[in-house]
């Protein structure tokens, strides 16, 4: 498809903005998606030309402005929902069960540890992002 | 596609989106939680671009495996026990006085991971993916590295499932060195091609 | 396919997935020769980016076999072709004032080919 993933030669869009000494990860959320993009794809659910397919359909302005592992973000949702494996109705209660509960709760933007690498994830998770 | 929410409620940020989702794919069985940990632990701390230095500070130190990289780049890797996803088909491009390649993928993030790890956030940003194969001279002018006009740039879009690695021209003055030390001035912005190694590291090229 | 347990993720991430697939026909196209990436404009998936659509090149290798992304991104199969890497003068791609030694390489499926007269 003619998309906006198609940028090769295209003008206007500014500087190429390099951030020193960049983190693999810049927040605790980006983790979480690049794990469960590589194992929804290790499972089968789809595959990695159904992923980039995916993200090409993002709305335009939205591919542009929005950091990039949401991009991956929103290629599982889409694909899972379309597959039926987890449906847009099911993604959208559980993520109003989950803000209900943490606006209960003191703010918490990640899960609770589960074991070392998540504890130094919680950790990390207050750097700074670059986008 | 986001999760719908209620009028006058804002749009469920991606790090709530993603603690939904994994959730259901939890309780549906369909991930295991202790894999989550385990890949991101990988990428992370092991698999990153101090493998591409390893590989090109052998290749300076050893002209025959230099030969075996460039003719079969997917192989020589593996001879150092570097495998994997998102380098299965390696191609290894080495820089000359006469010929300069630097890597792009222009349709999304394509990146060898088993040698570099994950890429920066300007390889995958659209003014790098836009601007490169039309003005290299001009982004790598910007990115602090001059070019001669008798250089040849050779732009290498990673469009397919071939993923492509630069060897950079070893400097002057490392005449002896080990290939530990070697592998210390190699960034992973000269195997990108945006960069090339000095002999006096600049503050924070190891993590470039 | 189950979910990947935890203590398989090492080896299937050092494993990978190749793309590289078998194909009965012959390459169509040698190296050297002179190719035209096809002018075309499908609302589907393509890796064939808009800047070389309808410019000349010429091969500089071939890959061998790769599933091909246009029918794998839409659920119609592997249908693995031949995969080359193609050369075009910068010249040829962004017109007069391109630096006339510089060239932008791609790698290409076979279909996306044709043979330049």
């Amino acid at each position: 498809m003619n998309g906006i993933h198609d940028l090769g030669g295209m003008h206007g869009l500014g500087p190429v903005v390099r951030e020193e000494n960049e983190p693999v990860f810049h927040e605790e959320w980006e983790r979480r998606v690049f794990a469960v993009l590589n194992l929804t794809m290790a499972a089968g659910q789809y595959n990695v030309d159904e992923l980039r397919h995916a993200i090409e359909r993002m709305a335009p302005a939205r591919y542009l402005e929005s950091p990039y592992y949401e991009h991956w973000l929103h290629a599982a949702e889409d694909l899972l929902d379309a597959k039926g494996v987890v449906t847009q109705e099911e993604l959208a209660q559980r993520a109003a069960e989950i803000a209900r509960r943490s606006s209960a709760e003191p703010l918490r933007t990640d899960e609770p540890p589960r074991g070392a690498a998540a504890s130094r994830r919680a950790r990390d998770a207050g750097r700074g992002r670059s986008k | 596609m986001k999760p719908r929410s209620p009028h006058n409620e804002p749009p469920p940020s991606p790090a709530l989106r993603i603690q939904a989702l994994e959730s259901l794919l939890i309780e549906k069985g369909l991930i295991d939680p202790g894999a989550i940990d385990e890949i991101v632990e990988l990428f992370e701390h092991r698999i990153g671009p101090r493998n591409g230095a390893r590989v090109v500070a052998h290749a300076w130190a050893d002209p025959q495996y230099k030969a075996r990289l460039l003719a079969n780049g997917t192989q020589a890797i593996a001879e150092l026990g570097i495998t994997g996803l998102q380098g299965e088909d390696m191609i290894v491009l080495e820089n000359t006085p006469r010929v300069h390649n630097v890597v792009v993928c222009t349709l999304c993030s394509c990146y060898p991971w088993p040698t570099l790890g994950l890429p920066p956030n300007w390889y995958k940003s659209a003014p790098y993916r836009a601007r490169v194969v039309i003005e290299p001279r001009r982004v790598l002018a910007e990115l602090g590295l001059e070019l001669t006009a008798d250089t040849e740039v050779r732009v290498w879009d990673s469009n397919a499932e071939i993923r492509y690695m630069v060897v950079p021209m070893r400097p002057a003055g490392t005449e002896g060195w080990s290939e530990e030390r070697l592998a210390a001035i190699v960034s992973r912005d000269a195997m990108i091609g945006t960069a090339v190694p000095t002999v006096e590291p600049r503050e924070g090229a190891r993590h470039r | 396919m189950p979910a990947l347990p935890r203590e398989q993720v090492r080896t299937a991430i050092r494993a990978g997935l190749s793309a590289r697939a078998e194909v009965a026909i012959p390459p169509r196209f040698t190296v050297g020769e002179r190719v035209i990436a096809r002018n075309i404009n499908p609302t589907g998936h393509t890796r064939l980016p808009r800047y070389a659509r309808g410019k000349r090149g010429v091969v500089e290798r071939h890959h061998g076999g790769f599933v091909f992304p246009d029918t794998r991104a839409h659920g119609l199969g592997d249908q693995p072709e031949h995969l080359y890497n193609i050369r075009f003068e910068a010249l040829e791609l962004w017109g007069a004032g391109a630096p006339e030694r510089d060239g932008v390489y791609l790698d290409l499926w076979e279909s996306y080919l044709e043979g330049a007269p």
